[in-house]
């Protein structure tokens, strides 16, 4: 096969390297979206571009009419890999199937299975012929009926193609239209050259259509390799825009619609529809007219609005930017809009609840206010205004409120809640008087609390109660509770003084009677011995009973004190009855006593008081009983209490009055105390006695079967 | 003829002072006075084997005469019965004097009590 290759095909060769070259690199990055079709696409290419040449080299027909043919096995494959690639580059890949791509491949295949055999039938090339032009030997074949077919058919593939790329460059935002106007060029150059070609337009002897397309081919590889953001980026924004819970529309300067997300498709009610993209906002957003007008010449806002009313209503933020070129003026408006129904209903409970507990605030009856940290009122409720008898809350709110406190009080006042912001303190509750709009005094009891942001105090809150007429009434009580306790006091000096000025006269009675009695004056007859006998028992009796009372009315008062100290009980007790028995005897009775063994040899406490109690309970019990028996027994209670029991079989008490024997002065059988002169002080000194001492008495008595008083006295027994 | 002990009584109230001098004339040789002061000064003078003393004096007090008594190395084998009508005075002075007797105070019984112990020295 003979060939001439001429300079002229140079730059026909360059483009095959460069076909070639760009096949094998992008089948080395075939990772790139749309790369194995496009690596495809650019070896057809290259297949196809290499025979041309050849073909235009060769120096006889049968060597042009092979390259032809075989050239035809690129060309039929170029617009199938370029429809794949337009599919797979513009996010359709699922469509692309092996079922499909047989489907593709039938006519180009029979195209090939045509042109093979045309010698025979002549269905492609009607004439295959050579010229000859400029010295230049070429083929001008005459086209037959199919090749016109393949002809369309392939046009129609990288028509397609090119719709599918045109539409996805459309969609890109605004700052990539650049690199989209160059992709776009490159994509229609082959068109172009081929029309040129096969309808002569211009008087051209090559075609240039595979030449055309290893320009596009650059401008594509171009574009998926060095901006393969534009790979990304499209991803990026389906993934965060159309991802987004707002609502996203852009819009042109004529308010059509550039782009929208799905969130405000739905909140449009369109989700279903297709996207309108290019429609005029104003037919999208038909069913809200006012919104419409209301916005329609507004470039920048933020507002909310709302739709449907009641429980369904729905709020939203609408956000409204322009947007500007480099020169400032307008190409657009971005509007995004959030639903915030679920913000609008926290905030319309919040302000619910606000007005719920400012009512309770405002109708309370009592005082509630506030201060800053600097003590100034900042906030009053109407009870305030109406307690203090303020006008309005002007005259209060604003004022420092010391200012309000009675001026006496204030220093105290002052340093009480001074004291309180320091030590942080968190309630405090405070009695002070506070000035009226009438220069009158009111009491007011109140709570104070800190308020806080965060750890910083920011004031007090205070809840006040007029508390005038208990403070009155409390003041009465007190003068009250003062003049008795003044007056017992007064009674116990007095009782204290008659008892101590009674004492001294009646030593001279007791004296002069005993000396009297004992022949110290001279020897008296019976008579005269009986007589100094009597006044030596009624100076006894009087003696005893100045004794009670003055006993009585030390303990009223408080002013008795324990002289305490180690004892022995068992001692003790053995020394207070030794005169009982005597007493006992001399009545008729019959008295016995128990000592509990198990009692602690040493006791601490006041062994004279202790006795005292005896006596008393058993001089009682004796008194009271006029025939049987006075028992004493002397008990190690638990171990805690040592217990003193004395039982009697005498009268009994009634049980309506048992309290009131333990009461001054009260005796209860008139007929007995006519024989046993007393005044009734001895069980009420004892049971003042006992308390003092920490124990407790207990009575048990039945009229007629006597009596039994249980003492219990704690034992601090000493080691 | 065996001495007998020496008592000194001090008293303001006349007519006590004449019971007790009355009562123990007979088992004491007695001094007596009505004042604090006339009783420091007898007791610069002789050692009393017994004291009756009254808390509530002229002059210098009881309770002054008592410190006196207590603090006097001549006196240390002084015993000393406090009279008084005070019961609380009785009740404090209980753990300090030899005998604390309240008014009205019994001739008989004081007699027993200065003999008791005046004889267990």
């Amino acid at each position: 096969m003979p060939y001439h290759f001429t300079l002229s095909m140079i730059p026909l060769a360059l483009s095959v390297l460069v076909s070639g070259a760009l096949a094998l690199y992008t089948w080395q990055n075939r990772r790139a979206i749309g790369a194995t079709p496009f690596a495809l696409m650019m070896l057809m290419l290259y297949e196809w571009e290499i025979c041309y040449i050849f073909q235009l080299a060769g120096t006889d027909a049968v060597t042009k009419v092979f390259w032809d043919k075989l050239m035809f096995l690129g060309v039929v494959a170029t617009p199938v890999a370029w429809l794949a690639f337009a599919l797979e580059y513009t996010r359709r890949k699922t469509w692309i199937n092996p079922r499909r791509l047989a489907m593709l491949s039938i006519i180009p295949a029979f195209t090939i299975l045509l042109l093979l055999t045309n010698d025979l039938h002549h269905l492609f090339w009607a004439k295959a012929a050579l010229s000859s032009e400029g010295g230049f030997l070429h083929l001008d074949n005459i086209n037959g009926p199919w090749f016109w077919v393949h002809t369309i058919y392939s046009y129609t593939l990288i028509m397609v193609g090119l719709v599918l790329i045109v539409r996805a460059l459309l969609r890109w935002p605004a700052q990539y239209r650049g690199q989209m106007t160059w992709i776009l060029l490159a994509t229609v150059t082959p068109f172009v050259a081929n029309i040129i070609f096969i309808f002569r337009i211009i008087p051209i002897l090559i075609d240039v259509t595979p030449f055309a397309f290893t320009l596009t081919g650059l401008g594509l590889a171009f574009a998926l390799f060095h901006h393969r953001l534009l790979d990304l980026a499209p991803i990026a924004r389906d993934i965060v825009i159309d991802g987004m819970k707002d609502g996203m529309i852009v819009l042109d300067a004529n308010q059509r619609i550039v782009d929208i997300n799905r969130a405000a498709q739905q909140m449009i009610g369109l989700s279903s529809e297709p996207v309108p993209i290019g429609k005029p906002l104003a037919d999208v957003l038909s069913a809200w007219p006012n919104l419409i007008e209301r916005y329609h010449n507004v470039l920048e806002t933020k507002d909310e609005i709302s739709f449907g009313e009641g429980e369904t209503r729905r709020w939203y933020e609408l956000n409204l930017s322009a947007l500007l070129d480099e020169n400032n003026s307008l190409i657009g408006q971005v509007a995004t809009v959030r639903n915030i129904s679920d913000r609008k209903q926290a905030e319309s409970q919040l302000l619910e609840s606000e007005a719920r507990f400012r009512q309770i605030v405002e109708n309370a009856s009592d005082v509630i206010y506030r201060v800053d940290s600097h003590g100034y009122v900042i906030y009053a409720n109407p009870a305030t205004m109406r307690i203090l008898g303020y006008g309005s809350e002007k005259d209060v709110v604003g004022r420092h409120y010391l200012e309000l406190v009675a001026p006496q009080a204030r220093h105290k006042v002052k340093r009480a809640y001074e004291h309180q912001f320091v030590s942080k303190t968190p309630n405090t509750y405070h009695e002070l008087p506070i000035i009226a709009a009438d220069g009158s005094e009111t009491w007011l009891g109140q709570n104070v609390q800190l308020i806080y942001e965060g750890d910083r105090i920011i004031g007090f809150q205070a809840l006040a109660r007029d508390i005038t007429a208990i403070k009155q009434a409390h003041d009465a009580l007190r003068l009250a509770r003062d003049q008795a306790l003044e007056a017992n006091l007064a009674k116990t000096r007095l009782l204290s003084k008659v008892s101590h000025e009674l004492r001294t006269p009646l030593g001279g009675i007791l004296g002069y009677a005993e000396l009297l009695q004992r022949d110290t004056f001279g020897q008296l007859n019976e008579k005269q011995q009986k007589a100094a006998s009597e006044i030596i028992d009624s100076t006894e009796y009087l003696a005893n009973m100045v004794n009670e009372l003055l006993d009585e009315a030390q303990l009223r008062s408080s002013t008795t004190t324990l002289h305490e100290r180690v004892f022995s009980p068992s001692t003790l007790i053995q020394q207070a009855i030794s005169g009982i028995d005597i007493l006992a005897q001399n009545k008729g009775l019959e008295f016995s006593s128990y000592i509990d063994p198990n009692l602690p040899q040493g006791i601490y406490g006041d062994d004279q008081r202790i006795r005292q109690i005896i006596i008393n309970l058993t001089g009682n019990a004796l008194k009271f009983t006029k025939e049987g028996s006075v028992h004493l027994t002397v008990t190690c209670h638990n171990e805690n209490y040592w217990g003193i029991q004395v039982t009697d079989t005498g009268i009994g008490i009634p049980k309506e009055a048992q309290d009131a024997i333990f009461e001054p002065f009260q005796q209860v059988h008139s007929e007995v105390t006519r024989d046993n002169r007393g005044i009734g002080l001895g069980l009420s000194i004892a049971k003042q006695l006992i308390e003092l001492m920490n124990g407790k008495i207990v009575l048990e008595s039945e009229p007629g079967r006597g009596s039994t008083f249980t003492v219990l006295l704690p034992i601090r027994a000493v080691g | 003829m065996t001495t007998k002990p020496c008592a000194l009584i001090i008293e303001d109230d006349p007519k006590l002072n004449q019971i007790i001098t009355l009562t123990l004339q007979t088992d004491f040789d007695l001094e007596s006075c009505v004042d604090g002061n006339t009783a420091m000064d007898l007791l610069g003078n002789f050692v009393p084997q017994i004291v009756i003393l009254d808390l509530n004096i002229p002059g210098v007090s009881g309770r002054e005469i008592l410190t006196h008594i207590r603090s006097d190395k001549r006196l240390w084998r002084t015993r000393v019965i406090v009279t008084t009508a005070d019961n609380r005075q009785a009740e404090i002075l209980q753990n300090e004097v030899d005998i604390v007797l309240l008014k009205p105070v019994s001739p008989m019984q004081l007699r027993e009590l200065a003999l008791r112990i005046s004889s267990m020295q």
